[in-house]
């Protein structure tokens, strides 16, 4: 069971609720505490309501709860809101005049007027607000002027600087240190430790896999992964565009593959619709290729900042006609970015197309983690061709008994390269021919066989029990963590959690699975995609399903809820 | 390998189709240039004149309908060096890929396009392609196309292409010179070429077209953007220009971007470590 705090800070779009969440999450960060940072936004420049949850502990999280113990609101409307989920012993933060309606004695006031005369505006609440509650957590006012100083030391003028460091330093004074709630854990610093949303992670990853080239078309919640890759391309040589739709994202992306470059692309679920027929060009061109999806309220425009884990079954079939494909789903930022370097290395090995399947909840929250370990990467471009003596046509796709056939790229090598999205001979002229049509597809859907063999079963934690949950993506932190909960309760829960969703190894799985009497899916999803995956392509029976619609991601209390109410259980 | 090698492919063309005379050209072009096979890549659409990529001993990239422009814009991408030659119909141009052609053209990708135009389908056998004239008639239109012919010309311009010029198969040489300038030329090139089809279309014949075509006058200032546009918008009831409408010398795609200077991203990737992403790790650190 984690010991943890959870702030929530609330506001209207515009105030800058994303602000003094990157302070507080740095200023927390620097302590040595872990964290998880969650989001709910609109898709609006301003107004509406915005609010952000900074779950902080001694220990690595990954999932966000729904109880509040401290609430800085920006505004009355958040006051309203959030007061019902802060806890007893729980403290709101707000200026009076946002507080002037409400009566509870768990909301601390700052007088209207506090602070020095130059940050009367309202732009100054979030910092005051900030200043109350490291106050209440007993830190030093300094760690938090540090972390101004280099967080937007740069960024702001010298004087509105100071108005800031001012405003810390006056609001310190007026309340003094209350620490009227010590703290039941402590920090373990480490100033290596990380703190990254799934996308920058994502990113970090593609950079350490090597990538040259990516392009995509700006699309919530998947563009951050553009806007990282944009900003270090020009010193690491990765050529990145903004292409006029997701049909030229990936048609670039292979145009780069093939040259030579490792090259991805990046959507979501409605982006990843357009792709469609490339992705089977992928698939019958063998040309290696990494897609991220961050999946996202569907279908068509859906709930535009709103999360969803319903692309799975789209993915595993998206493009006309047989070809193989893999789909990896990290469960936390940590996998997410060890498993998108090696997505690179499945996509050049079996020069397939390569999903990452994430999410707007894994996309939009931020969670420390130990910074990553580079000596985990290799970086294995698959099986290249000899060099030829002459210039000469290779035959790109030689039949082979693994499926895969050596590839080379133009220029850097002395073969002419033919790849095809028509079906084709070995050396890559279209052709209609019915024994080479059966020996190419043949070699194709072998990939797909030796692949599925290649993939680990499921993990199986809290075994043996009766009941076993299965869950993926970001699902996984709210449902290991709520498990726990539960099991501490008196039940018996055994939890399954999949990284490779596609293809699925059959045996593997059965056999982990054969042991549980029921099983159940926990997905973000109406109809259980992953079950249905697994009803149809192994005899694994689900029996029944955990869904949600509503584009919110699961807390760990909501997972607690719905165990409780399937599976019965103490409480 | 020897610029004039061929293929093994059998071509599927028809006896007397333009896209014969296209290859032969390209051939003689790329020969004259003396452009190894080596550091050129075809990307194609598809279509009849897509397929002419396969009859060349050469790095083919044959991809899918319209989207022969962003494969060539991922080829320069990772490797700037190579010469790219996008190969294709005006309907996989025109149609398909219509948007592909506007923001590859203003991007200024150095990219050469041999766009066969003859106003027709002919691989799905005779349907309107969007340079079809408003009175057409077809199976699908049997009451004419209804819609204005597009003029890719007036297109290419307007959206900043570089090198715009029109040639025609019945003048072979004129399209030789005008794909070794097209090759030679830094930038977006795109030649319209006239190219009849023998069996679907029965309006705009050889001889149509060969009453028509004109050269374009010495006197035209084929620098003179506004000159250019003028000459694009003629009346292809009486006289279609051929030859150079206009030629800038102006930044061409990834000019501005770092990471395509000097040795070629295809070419540095082989020293891509994972050590690269170190450096960034301190922006997320406290």
């Amino acid at each position: 069971m984690f010991n943890f705090r959870n702030i929530v800070i609330a506001g209207a779009a515009g105030q800058g609720v994303d602000s003094a969440v990157a302070l507080a999450g740095k200023v927390l960060l620097k302590a040595g505490f872990q964290l998880f940072i969650t989001a709910d936004y609109q898709s609006r420049v301003r107004g509406g309501h915005n609010f952000m949850r900074i779950r902080f502990s001694d220990q690595p999280l990954a999932a966000a709860v729904s109880s509040i113990d401290y609430l800085l609101a920006l505004n009355e409307e958040s006051l309203t809101r959030h007061l019902p989920d802060l806890t007893s012993e729980g403290l709101a933060f707000a200026m009076a005049d946002d507080s002037i309606n409400i009566i509870d004695q768990r909301v601390v006031n700052i007088p209207t007027k506090a602070g020095p005369k130059a940050a009367q505006d309202k732009t100054f609440t979030g910092i005051k607000l900030l200043t109350l509650l490291f106050a209440e957590l007993g830190f030093s006012p300094e760690i938090f002027k540090e972390t101004i100083e280099r967080q937007f030391g740069r960024k702001l003028s010298t004087k509105l600087l100071q108005t800031n460091l001012d405003t810390i330093s006056e609001i310190t004074t007026f309340f003094a240190a209350r620490a009227s709630q010590p703290l039941s854990f402590t920090p373990q610093p480490d100033s290596q430790r990380m703190l990254v949303n799934g996308n920058e992670s994502i990113a970090l990853g593609m950079v350490a896999a090597g990538i040259g080239v990516y392009t995509a078309y700006p699309m919530t919640p998947s563009t951050s992964v553009l806007n990282v890759l944009a900003d270090c391309g020009p010193q690491l040589g990765i050529a990145v565009e903004q292409v006029e739709d997701e049909i030229a994202a990936l048609n670039a992306a292979l145009g780069a593959s093939y040259a030579g470059a490792r090259a991805a692309t990046g959507s979501s679920g409605a982006g990843i619709c357009l792709m469609a027929e490339a992705i089977g060009m992928a698939g019958i061109s063998e040309i290696p290729i990494v897609i991220f999806d961050a999946q996202r309220s569907s279908p068509a425009t859906g709930m535009a900042t709103r999360t969803e884990q319903a692309d799975l079954l789209f993915v595993a079939h998206v493009s006309h006609g047989d070809f193989p494909r893999l789909i990896i789903a990290p469960a936390n930022h940590t996998e997410s970015f060890y498993l998108t370097a090696e997505a690179f290395n499945l996509a050049d090995y079996w020069q397939i197309p390569v999903f990452i399947l994430s999410d707007q909840a894994q996309a939009s929250a931020e969670s420390s983690v130990n910074e990553f370990d580079l000596a985990k990467i290799t970086i294995d471009r698959g099986v290249i061709a000899d060099e030829p003596q002459n210039c000469e046509r290779l035959r790109r796709y030689e039949i082979t008994e693994s499926g895969i056939s050596p590839r080379a790229f133009p220029q850097l090598s002395q073969w002419l390269i033919s790849c095809d999205s028509h079906e084709h001979n070995e050396i890559g002229q279209l052709s209609d021919n019915i024994e080479n049509r059966n020996r190419q597809h043949k070699k194709r859907m072998r990939k797909l066989k030796n692949l599925a063999d290649t993939l680990p079963a499921p993990e199986i934690i809290g075994a043996p029990a009766d009941n076993l949950l299965i869950c993926w993506g970001s699902t996984v932190g709210p449902v290991l963590e709520a498990a726990e909960i539960f099991r501490a309760q008196g039940n018996k829960l055994a939890i399954a959690v999949f990284q490779y969703l596609y293809p699925l190894n059959r045996e593997r799985i059965e056999k982990a699975l054969a042991p549980f009497k029921n099983i159940y899916t926990i997905e973000g999803n109406f109809s259980g995609q992953l079950g249905k995956l697994l009803q149809m392509e192994t005899t694994v029976r689900i029996t029944s399903h955990i869904g949600k619609t509503d584009g919110r991601l699961f807390t760990v209390e909501d997972v607690l809820q719905s165990l409780t109410k399937l599976v019965g259980g103490k409480s | 390998m020897n610029c004039n090698s061929e293929s093994s492919f059998t071509t599927q063309w028809c006896p007397g189709c333009g896209n014969f005379v296209t290859l032969e050209c390209l051939k003689s072009a790329l020969c004259n240039l003396q452009i190894e096979a080596r550091d050129y890549v075809i990307a194609s659409g598809i279509g009849q004149a897509a397929k002419l990529g396969f009859s060349l001993q050469c790095n083919l990239l044959a991809g899918l309908h319209g989207r022969a422009l962003p494969l060539a814009m991922g080829l320069k991408m990772a490797n700037h060096q190579l010469k790219v030659l996008a190969v294709s119909g005006d309907g996989c141009f025109y149609a398909e890929g219509g948007n592909h052609l506007l923001h590859t053209a203003r991007r200024n990708l150095d990219v050469t396009m041999l766009a066969s135009d003859n106003r027709v389908y002919g691989l799905t056998k005779g349907q309107a392609s969007p340079t079809a004239a408003a009175d057409f008639t077809t199976k699908i239109h049997p009451e004419g196309v209804g819609a204005q012919p597009l003029e890719p010309t007036l297109i290419a311009l307007s959206a900043g292409a570089t090198f715009v010029a029109k040639a025609f198969t019945g003048n072979p040489g004129e399209l030789t010179t005008l794909i070794e300038k097209a090759i030679q030329h830094p930038g977006f090139a795109l030649i319209d070429i006239l190219s009849p089809c023998v069996s679907f279309n029965k309006v705009n014949t050889f001889a149509w077209f060969k009453k028509r075509i004109q050269t374009i006058d010495d006197n035209h200032d084929r620098n003179n953007l506004a000159a250019a546009l003028q000459l694009a918008q003629f009346d292809p009831e009486t006289l279609i220009p051929t030859g150079i409408y206009y030629q800038a010398d102006k930044p061409v795609y990834g000019s501005n971007k770092k990471a395509m200077q000097g040795k070629p991203i295809s070419f540095r990737t082989p020293s891509y470590k994972p050590e690269r992403v170190r450096p960034l790790f301190a922006h997320y650190q406290s």
